[in-house]
């Protein structure tokens, strides 16, 4: 069925009262739905899933890579695995879950890829913006301890520093948690790993980011 | 308690999902030590913090653009899934293979070539065969285990008989008018002889 007529059809259906706009229209249909209609290969249905969507996938992405042109490049191509697999996708579990198991494989791919072809490279990634800024100093300043540069920083820039310090693993685990919001059993459906695997990432990244995080406090 | 139950009920407890038993297990820990608490209520916070700070979905810069170019992808997936284009993606996926697969049949129909012409060759060169021992070994004949034979020679006269016993009795029934019988010898005898007097 064509995704406008069955979109509308559902709107014909719905309760009297005053006309919800288009982006409203589209929050009354569920991910459910939607998917059924891509798997029917609908385009319309599938940027509607992906305008849903590719918020929190380019926020876990730019959370796990620290660059935004990347970001924004893998979660296009997490978007498009997505489009290729989603025929096969049978609901047995969350689409989120499922949706951010697509985004984990990216992720982890690249930063692979980047490791083999980056060895033995200068990483441009341990430069400070500002110092290779147009007008930067071209002798290099001496570059603050971590724990002095998190300091001067607001809460949630030092978060977001202590974040990137963290192995990928630990970081993954933080971000689905506390910010995604997912339960152990969903991030170990995530990651592939077992729920003590889970649950030990946890505590050890917490650990970590407390000792990071407590320690530029106390300097405060 | 082992290490892993320990930090089991530390993440669980900053995330509040303590079962009752595992809150009193806990409880007996915080009496243990007495900075536990505030460790993980340090901990907690700073979980809170990261929760309030690093928002969950940030929309990627341009979004209709990337909307657009996504878009354009899949369109682009769709036509290159069509099942001719499927069909010649398979063949083109396994071209690697043909070059093996050539060779393979190369050498297969050799051997059908081979072998289907062997026959012939086997009855001509058995022949030949025949021909060469016919033309340069004499006859030689065996007797059967059951068969005896007595020779008796005369040196001065250049005569031998030979009496051979064993040999089956030619059965009654048989119809000598209707079994085909030939009083020919074999034609590499008639050759052998005829080189003898010759």
């Amino acid at each position: 069925m064509n995704f406008f007529r069955w979109l509308t059809s559902k709107q014909l259906m719905a309760p009297a009262g005053p006309s919800p706009d288009a982006g409203a229209g589209d929050d009354e249909i569920s991910d459910h739905e939607l998917i059924e209609a891509c798997q029917k290969r609908d385009t319309k249905a599938f940027e509607t899933l992906v305008i849903r969507h590719r918020g929190k996938v380019y926020a876990m992405v730019q959370n796990m890579i620290k660059n935004e042109a990347d970001a924004w490049d893998l979660s296009q191509e997490v978007f498009l695995k997505v489009w290729k697999a989603l025929p096969k996708f049978e609901a047995r579990a969350k689409f989120s879950t499922w949706l951010y198991r697509i985004t984990h494989n990216v992720v982890y791919d690249w930063l692979r890829k980047r490791k083999i072809e980056s060895a033995g490279e200068l990483d441009d990634g341990i430069l400070n913006e500002s110092d290779i800024a147009a007008g930067a100093r071209t002798i290099p300043t001496k570059i603050a301890r971590p724990d002095e540069a998190l300091a001067n920083l607001e809460l949630g820039k030092r978060i977001s520093i202590a974040l990137a310090t963290l192995n990928t693993e630990h970081r993954e685990t933080i971000l689905l948690r506390e910010v995604q919001g997912f339960d152990y059993k969903e991030i170990a459906k995530v990651m592939e790993c077992s729920l003590g695997t889970v649950m030990s990432r946890l505590y050890y990244a917490r650990k970590k980011l407390q000792t990071l995080l407590c320690d530029e406090k106390g300097k405060d | 308690m082992k290490k892993e139950k320990t930090e089991e009920l530390f993440v669980k407890w900053i995330d509040g999902q303590l079962t009752s038993e595992e809150e009193v297990q806990l409880a007996t820990l915080f009496q243990e030590n007495e900075n536990l608490e505030t460790e993980l209520q340090e901990m907690k916070s700073m979980s809170e913090s990261i929760t309030e700070e690093i928002p969950a979905s940030v929309d990627p810069p341009y979004g209709d653009f990337f909307n657009s170019q996504l878009m354009r992808k899949v369109d682009l997936e769709n036509q290159s899934g069509t099942p001719v284009k499927k069909m010649q993606r398979r063949w083109e996926s396994f071209r690697w293979a043909w070059a093996p697969v050539v060779a393979l049949a190369l050498v297969l129909s050799f051997f059908a070539g081979h072998r289907l012409s062997r026959p012939a060759d086997i009855r001509f060169v058995q022949e030949r065969e025949e021909e060469v021992i016919s033309a340069f070994l004499p006859t030689v004949y065996f007797t059967g285990e059951s068969m005896e034979a007595d020779v008796i020679a005369d040196s001065d006269g250049d005569i031998s008989a030979i009496f051979v016993h064993g040999l089956s009795a030619i059965r009654d029934d048989i119809d000598f008018g209707t079994v085909t019988t030939s009083t020919e010898l074999p034609k590499s005898y008639s050759r052998s002889e005829a080189r003898r007097f010759d």
